[in-house]
């Protein structure tokens, strides 16, 4: 429930890939109509195939990438069922999250 | 940002079920179809800073043996050698007869099943012997006419080279498949332009509409999607480029992507219809008819040979890759092992100086002959230097001077060397008349009432350089010499105009950098950086002579800013530098063998009579190394110059052809062993890298880089017609970024026919998969390895051979890889 005034309900969708398709999981998040969010890139943890280390200095496509953004639940939504394509035959993870933000028109698009 | 249209709402409900087969996709599940189908094909470089690159990476998920199969299948390709080329390299010596028995033993499950007798006298491994050495092949499936690929590529032609078009084409302005669509218009019947009318202008949506219309709205499009980038993997390939790697300004200067080709393909197919695949057939019943005729055999072969019957040719292929490898690493192995046992690995004296190569298996044996001149060391190292520079001149595009894997992090301004003023001053005046000169030609050739007189205008002239640099190339290379030496301009390490420099804490970075990553200890009177180029003319792959380090361009300006660096005050004291350390910049002409050294005047006089010295040792080895790279070319050593300078000469070297093996160890692993320039050799000593990093870096990019440039090798031999370039006679560049082979069709990708084979028809590179060799603790290699997904992936797919030299332990382990067949 929602008791403040100033917040908004909305979902939140944090993605972790390997660096390499970030290009994929950003067309994702914009043709869904996102309307931004943060890449945090050299990440590293442990998954099915054993712990994953970061970046290597000389390839910006080692590592793993963590996609955090916010935005109105259909949008959220959709984007997530479009990543479903993606991780048919890639490695990562995806989670959805109920969330408040302040100044909900800074994470709807239109 | 708009939200997306969708063609169809998106229901949570319904993408969790089975999806209809008339369903619609939405335009962000196509972005993403399209994405992903990007990737069936690597980018394609342009020819100003080529890369060399698998061209099947979109495959690399896969086991090397199933990739192959499936590459053949989506390219339309034969990523195998033919067996017939085989054969002529066993004849030749290259693969050993006892190697292939190996393999094949091996693929039949051991001696004991391989010596099964069939018939009297007749066992498992003659069969199979026969049908490797003996057998007629399959016969190659014909060429697919794709007229509906040939109409798109001529569409990207017109499009991408619109700034040297002179008749722009008015459609170009609505985009790449505006474009595609009008020129695919232009070819039908008006009686039947409505059938296609419906069709949507936005790219997505012409795909949803296609794939709809095809009645291909399966579950997942993707397929459908990948085979329309494989019909012209260059053109996509320089889409990828484009979107991908190139600079903003560039990209916006013909902006499309892969929907845009995509669509165009698919829109190409409604009207002209899709072609037929013709697979490749294997005929069971002949290949038992002639076995049983070459082995004479009377009764019929038992059913347990039917494995060896079903054979495809790309297994047949690949049991040779196997012994051809086997044949390169066992003795490789057996040499290092002695090696790595022997006494006397580490040298008590200060050496002479110190030399540090780029890892190009072309460095191999300039180190080798360097060595041999006296007290010399040697260091294998990436020739970028470790420097995440672009350079540019004042105004000019800046080029980029690193691997293509990471972004340039700082511009360098290219300025006047110190002392060499004068002569870039020269430099900049005849390069300002020569492009005044050319782009008046230009004006002249496309003008409509100037055209038919350009002949007659510089005719003569023309034709007496065309003379000229036919009859005396090296004269002509002594004229353009004189335009000015393009090294008088180096990149400057202070900021310049929009260039940022490089600050002084990141210059100190850059050279502990260096230190810690080659684990050298600057100790001599002379520490030369040598970076490496080619030298040839008129030829649309001289930049895939330079150093793949630096993105397809020579490596001198790095190799420049590191000397300077390390010949600050500041960087030598932060770094106890020893007094009479003297850095210098270099350059390998890997075309010639000369190593021509830079900035010797700023040398304190006391270290003049060194440099003497190295030059002179430098001019003997580099005699040595031409002499036996003659003998390669067939040719005569002094030839060599005159080859780089002519412009008919479609070989002036060898390249990286016979790459083989990536060796990562400290260089007295490798000194006594002559490694026949196969080798890409990194220095690495375990002991001063508890963490690893060193190491990860070394696999996550060096030879990453060095297994784009091997399977660019590989595939250009087995399938030079699809994989590779062909043949260079009819090569035509076309906007400055790639070539086409007569007057149309796809961008030509990979290396040229003559860069590859003997003129004979033999293949001068023999088809290997990459074999890393790591000198270091099995344990340390594996949390390395097991850390990071591309190695993994490499490794346990077969697509590079890993073996550690455990120096601990004395043994020798391979990662283990999926089997091929």
């Amino acid at each position: 429930m929602n008791d403040n005034p100033t917040l908004s309900s909305m979902k939140k969708i944090e993605v972790v890939v390997h660096a390499a398709d970030h290009r994929l999981i950003e067309s994702a998040l914009a043709e869904a109509g996102i309307a931004g969010w943060t890449m945090i890139r050299d990440v590293a943890g442990m998954g099915h195939s054993g712990f994953h280390q970061g970046r290597t200095i000389f390839s910006d496509e080692t590592g793993l990438v963590m996609f955090v953004g916010v935005g109105p639940s259909e949008r959220v939504r959709q984007a997530a069922d479009t990543l479903r394509g993606f991780f048919a035959s890639h490695a990562g993870v995806l989670f959805l999250s109920d969330v408040e933000v302040m100044r909900s028109d800074y994470f709807r698009a239109d | 940002m708009k939200p997306a249209t969708l063609l169809a709402p998106a229901h949570p409900a319904e993408a969790a079920s089975p999806v209809p087969a008339t369903r619609q996709f939405t335009r962000a599940e196509l972005a993403l179809a399209v994405e992903l189908a990007a990737r069936t094909v690597p980018p394609l470089w342009p020819l100003d800073g080529a890369i060399a690159v698998n061209p099947l990476s979109g495959f690399e998920t896969e086991p090397f043996g199933k990739a192959v199969r499936l590459a053949a299948e989506t390219f339309r390709a034969r990523p195998w050698l033919p067996l017939a080329l085989w054969r002529r390299l066993l004849t030749d010596g290259a693969v050993e007869e006892a190697a292939l028995r190996t393999a094949a033993t091996a693929w039949l499950g051991g001696p004991d099943a391989a010596a099964a007798n069939v018939a009297a006298g007749v066992s498992r491994l003659d069969l199979l012997m026969a049908r490797l050495l003996h057998l007629p092949e399959d016969p190659a499936p014909q060429p697919v006419t794709d007229p509906a690929a040939l109409l798109v590529a001529d569409a990207c032609a017109a499009y991408f080279s619109r700034p040297v078009v002179a008749f722009g084409s008015a459609a170009a302005t609505g985009g790449l498949f505006a474009l595609a669509r009008a020129l695919v218009t232009e070819q039908m019947p008006r009686a039947r332009r409505a059938d296609t009318a419906t069709c949507p202008a936005q790219p997505l949506d012409a795909i949803g509409w296609a794939l709809g219309r095809e009645g291909a709205a399966d579950a997942n499009p993707q397929t459908r999607l990948a085979r329309c980038v494989a019909r012209l993997p260059g053109w996509a390939g320089h889409i990828r480029w484009r979107t991908e790697q190139a600079d903003p300004d560039m990209a916006a200067e013909a902006p499309a992507d892969m929907a845009d080709l995509i669509a165009a393909l698919l829109f190409a197919d409604a009207v002209l219809g899709a072609p037929e695949a013709a697979p490749m057939r294997h005929d069971p019943a002949a290949t038992v008819r002639q076995l049983a005729q070459h082995l004479g055999l009377d009764a019929p072969l038992p059913d347990t040979v039917e494995e060896i019957v079903a054979l495809d040719p790309a297994a047949l292929s690949l049991l040779f890759m196997q012994a051809a490898e086997d044949s390169f690493t066992t003795p490789l192995l057996a040499r290092l092992s002695a090696a790595q046992t022997s006494a006397g690995r580490s040298d008590a004296h200060v050496p002479d100086a110190q030399l540090v190569f780029c890892i190009d298996v072309r460095s191999e044996p300039m180190r080798r002959a360097v060595e041999a001149q006296g007290a010399y060391q040697t260091v294998g190292y990436a020739g970028f230097f470790g420097l995440m520079i672009a350079v540019a001149e004042p105004g000019q595009r800046r080029q980029r001077q690193l691997p293509v894997l990471v972004s340039p992090q700082h511009d360098l301004a290219l300025l006047p060397a110190r002392g060499c003023e004068g002569e870039a001053e020269r430099l900049r005046t005849r390069r300002h008349r020569r492009a005044a000169a050319l782009t008046l030609f230009d004006r002249l050739k496309a003008g409509s009432a100037t055209a038919y007189a350009t002949a007659e205008t510089v005719g003569a002239a023309a034709g007496a350089w065309m003379a000229l640099r036919t009859a005396a190339p090296l004269l002509a290379r002594r004229l353009l010499r004189r335009q000015g030496d393009p090294h008088a301009l180096m990149p400057s390490l202070d900021p310049h105009g929009s260039c940022t420099g490089l600050t002084p804490d990141e210059r100190l970075a850059y050279a502990r950098g260096f230190i810690a990553l080659t684990g050298i200890r600057p100790q001599s009177r002379l520490v030369v950086l040598t970076g490496h180029a080619g030298e040839a003319v008129n030829n649309p792959y001289a930049s895939a002579l330079d150093c793949g380090a630096c993105a397809g361009h020579g490596g001198a300006p790095n190799a420049r800013v590191l000397a300077a660096i390390f010949n600050e005050p500041a960087i030598r004291a932060a770094l106890d530098i020893p007094e009479q350390c003297w850095f210098l910049g270099a350059e390998h002409n890997t075309t010639t063998d000369e190593i021509r050294l830079f900035d010797t005047h700023l040398a304190p006089a006391s270290h003049h009579g060194d440099i003497a010295a190295l030059s002179a040792s430098l001019v003997e080895a580099g005699a040595g190394v031409r002499a036996a790279r003659a003998t390669r070319l067939h040719r005569p050593a002094d030839d060599l110059a005159r080859g780089a300078a002519h412009w008919a000469e479609v070989r002036p070297e060898w390249g990286l052809t016979g790459n083989a093996a990536f060796i990562v160890a400290p260089r007295s692993l490798t000194r006594s062993v002559d490694l026949g320039g196969a080798a890409f050799l990194h220095d690495y000593d375990w002991r001063g890298d508890a963490s690893g990093e060193a190491l990860a870096t070394i696999l996550t990019a060096p030879m990453v880089v060095a297994q784009w440039i091997n399977c660019q090798y590989l595939f250009s031999t087995a399938d030079n017609e699809v994989l590779g370039a062909g043949d260079k006679t009819v090569h035509n560049p076309v906007g400055g970024f790639g070539v086409l082979r007569g007057n149309g069709g796809d961008l030509a990708i990979g290396l040229p026919r003559q860069s590859l084979f003997h003129d004979d028809g033999t293949p001068a590179h023999v088809p290997r998969r990459l074999t890393t060799i790591v000198e270091a603790p099995v344990e340390h290699v594996r949390a390395v390895v097991e850390g990071q997904d591309v190695l993994r992936r490499l490794f346990g797919n077969g697509w590079v051979h890993l073996v550690i030299l455990d120096p601990i332990t004395g043994q020798q382990h391979r990662w283990p890889s999926v089997p091929l067949s």
